[in-house]
């Protein structure tokens, strides 16, 4: 449930980046950094992110975590394929 | 196509870190010392509360919000006290944000406080990853629930400033061992202030009340 929280906050953290990163882009994967005291499980929260990216303008993209310390728990980088164009 | 990086270094957790941080900024203008409680489902929270907030209500404007995810009950409890008291519900959601602290301060002027209590729902898991712009979190933790919670649940303890050890009267019955509970808090905290209390015995209140009034006063001037 928790963890459903957090990976909705994630999406919409991701989604608010996507303006300042280019219009034509898709998001392949998500890299976060999960540090043993942010209360957070790795693979409850990626369990949750497919749930919680379906519909959204990230929906398919996979979720990477990497260790981190104390309480981390931040979006590392994002997996960006640029769209073709269509001209 | 090949994918390429884009470095973000971006909090997930922001967006609630700010509110929490609006909310500090308000309860400071404001003059209103604020302490979240915390604990597993029937540790006391309540209890405790009631028997805070009648000890203060003589010297001091109090208030408190109270999470659950279902039912007023205790708010309804907490009214007694004669401070103003509103309930959070949260649905299915196992914790409070602050979001939802902002929300159920909307139309109260806090001015008007010295002391807010925000009860969060019970749960020893989830409130440890959510700021809700406190001074002071509390963790309740009840004498018959073993000793060894601060070595289960190291977050909350982590994230908390005082324990509170709550239904002392209860410790002979259960076999409660204080000196293993406090080994544990050691080594989950070190240096971390333990509070002995009994809610129904009235007993204990009057150190964890002036333990409350010196972080008060050091805080809000």
């Amino acid at each position: 449930m928790h963890e459903l929280s957090i990976a909705l906050s994630l999406v919409d953290a991701v989604c608010e980046e996507l303006p300042r990163i280019g219009s034509h882009v898709s998001v392949k994967a998500v890299h976060v950094r999960i540090g043993p005291l942010s209360g957070v499980v790795p693979d409850a929260l990626a369990f949750a992110f497919d749930i919680a990216s379906s519909g959204s303008a990230i929906a398919g993209a996979r979720l990477e975590c990497q260790d981190a310390d104390g309480r981390t728990l931040e979006i590392a980088a994002l997996e960006i394929v640029d769209d073709a164009e269509n001209c | 196509m090949t994918p390429r990086i884009v470095e973000v270094r971006k909090d997930i957790l922001k967006k609630n870190d700010l509110a929490a941080a609006a909310l500090r900024a308000r309860f400071r203008d404001a003059g209103v010392f604020v302490t979240s409680l915390v604990s597993s489902p029937g540790a006391g929270k309540t209890a405790f509360l009631a028997r805070t907030l009648s000890r203060l209500g003589q010297r001091y404007r109090t208030a408190a919000l109270v999470g659950d995810l279902a039912t007023d009950c205790d708010a309804a409890r907490l009214r007694q006290s004669g401070s103003p008291v509103r309930q959070i519900t949260t649905g299915t959601v196992c914790h409070l944000d602050a979001e939802m602290v902002d929300r159920a301060l909307a139309g109260w002027a806090i001015d008007d406080f010295d002391l807010l209590f925000i009860e969060n729902v019970g749960n020893l898991v989830c409130p440890a990853s959510y700021d809700l712009g406190e001074h002071l979190r509390v963790v309740l933790i009840s004498v018959t629930e073993g000793e060894d919670k601060p070595l289960k649940y190291p977050t909350i303890f982590n994230t908390s400033d005082v324990v509170v050890v709550s239904k002392i009267d209860l410790a002979g019955a259960v076999g409660f061992d204080r000196e293993a509970l406090l080994r544990n808090v050691e080594a989950v905290r070190p240096g971390m202030d333990v509070i002995e209390v009994s809610a129904k015995a009235d007993d204990g209140l009057a150190s964890w009340v002036s333990f409350l009034e010196q972080r008060f006063a050091v805080t809000v001037t």
